[in-house]
């Protein structure tokens, strides 16, 4: 596959009820990211976030409509042809359609490094299985990930939550210790999770 | 707003043109100082324009075209299809790849860098930069973009080629034939193949020089 239009690509509608229409992957782009978001239910097209965790610099485009971006608490309204370009990682920033058919192209990477796909990508791809309850699915979907990006802690966790949901409680129970054993942040995470509820009993269970 | 980001327009850029006034450059990635990847975008004002060059991209990068507004017909290797905007264009290496406007003012934003390298900006950007300066009649401060990007990247024969095209054109044979040689010793094969072929430095063939190097 060479060329697509942004309403072909796969449409993943995210819990925090925006669509994530996969660029990077739909053309396994290995240089740059490269996603495109429409607004959901919630009407945000572009999660309110950080880039601190990677370091990226990011590039946000509009292609198509209106959106309220809102960068370091300062609101912009864009349209086609207007971008924000965000230097600073630590920057938060999001945006909100203004109208129904807003699509914002995002650019980003981390400077002075060669690109790595990040691993929310695999997560996010992964959500369709999940909310589908196709429990194996969505474990190879991480797993295949952890590949790519072994010892992640966001997809061990991950992995773990459809484990748990998906039957495999001894596999969750381990890959979850594998992620509070790199940051103990995902047992406060779990305490609260309900993906856990089917383990949280068991014994071993690391919150 | 702060200095962690800005706000812009593509039409905010500076509409730059190609020596041969074939191409149209809006330098987005040189203008905000992106620094992950390559990224630009390039104008075909009226239909039937030139948006994209025809060309392979060299040294592995893959790049991604945009229609960000317009129409463009693209050709990738032996297939040509119409794009309007929000056509997405995966281009991998080695690719041969050429866009025309279809449409009146017709955007292409083109995104591309090198797997698994850490991304460098290429000096093209700036010898372009520097040669529509020229182009614009602002030859002294073109001159001075061309002294700075042959420092800022040295040892390459891309620098001294384009060193050499532009005293070229500015009727200086003695300082092109100089930069020409610079690059003919970096690259002797890649140089006698390419020299020939640059129209910028054609005022230099009938210069003795020029047999003494190209035979």
């Amino acid at each position: 596959m060479t060329h697509l239009h942004v309403d072909e690509l796969e449409r993943i509608e995210l819990d925090d009820g925006f669509e994530w229409r996969p660029i990077r992957r739909a053309f396994d782009i290995r240089a740059f990211g490269a996603n495109a978001y429409a607004p959901g239910a919630s009407g945000r097209v572009v999660e309110e976030h950080s880039e601190s965790a990677l370091g990226h610099e990011e590039i946000y485009l509009v292609l198509r409509g209106r959106a309220r971006f809102t960068v370091d608490g300062n609101d912009h309204d864009l349209g086609p042809g207007q971008l924000v370009f965000v230097r600073d990682p630590a920057l938060r920033r999001g945006a909100v359609a203004l109208t129904d058919d807003t699509i914002v192209l995002a650019l980003g990477g981390k400077p002075g490094a060669p690109h790595e796909p990040s691993a929310w990508e695999a997560m996010f791809a992964a959500v369709p299985a999940g909310r589908e309850g196709r429990w194996d699915d969505a474990i190879r979907m991480h797993e295949e990930a952890l590949e790519e990006h072994p010892g992640s802690a966001p997809l061990l966790y991950n992995l773990a939550c459809m484990e748990s949901r998906g039957g495999r409680p001894l596999d969750a129970l381990l890959h979850l210790t594998d992620a509070v054993a790199q940051d103990p942040k995902w047992a406060d995470y779990a305490a609260k999770d309900p993906d856990f509820d089917p383990i949280r009993a068991e014994q071993g269970f690391p919150a | 707003m702060s200095d962690g980001y800005e706000v812009l327009s593509l039409d905010d850029l500076d509409r730059l043109k190609s020596t041969d006034g074939e191409l149209t450059l809006l330098p987005l990635r040189r203008t905000i100082g992106f620094q992950p990847f390559g990224v630009n975008a390039w104008l075909g004002a009226s239909a039937g324009d030139q948006v994209i060059e025809r060309h392979r991209e060299q040294g592995g990068d893959e790049e991604l075209y945009v229609v960000v507004r317009g129409r463009a017909t693209f050709t990738l290797g032996e297939e040509t299809f119409d794009a309007p905007p929000g056509t997405l264009v995966h281009a991998p290496p080695g690719t041969l790849r050429e866009s025309i406007a279809a449409d009146d003012d017709t955007v292409v934003l083109a995104v591309g860098a090198t797997p698994g390298k850490a991304f460098r900006p290429s000096p093209w950007e700036d010898f372009y930069v520097a040669f529509a300066h020229r182009a614009a009649g602002r030859v002294e401060e073109a001159r001075a973009l061309v002294a700075d990007t042959l420092a800022r990247n040295p040892g390459t024969w891309q620098g001294p080629l384009n060193a050499a095209c532009f005293e070229a054109l500015e009727g200086n044979a003695d300082a092109a034939f100089e930069q020409l040689r610079t690059a003919y010793d970096r690259a002797p094969a890649i140089i006698a193949k390419h020299a020939p072929e640059d129209g910028d430095l054609a005022r230099l063939h009938s210069d003795p020089r020029w047999q003494e190097l190209f035979g």
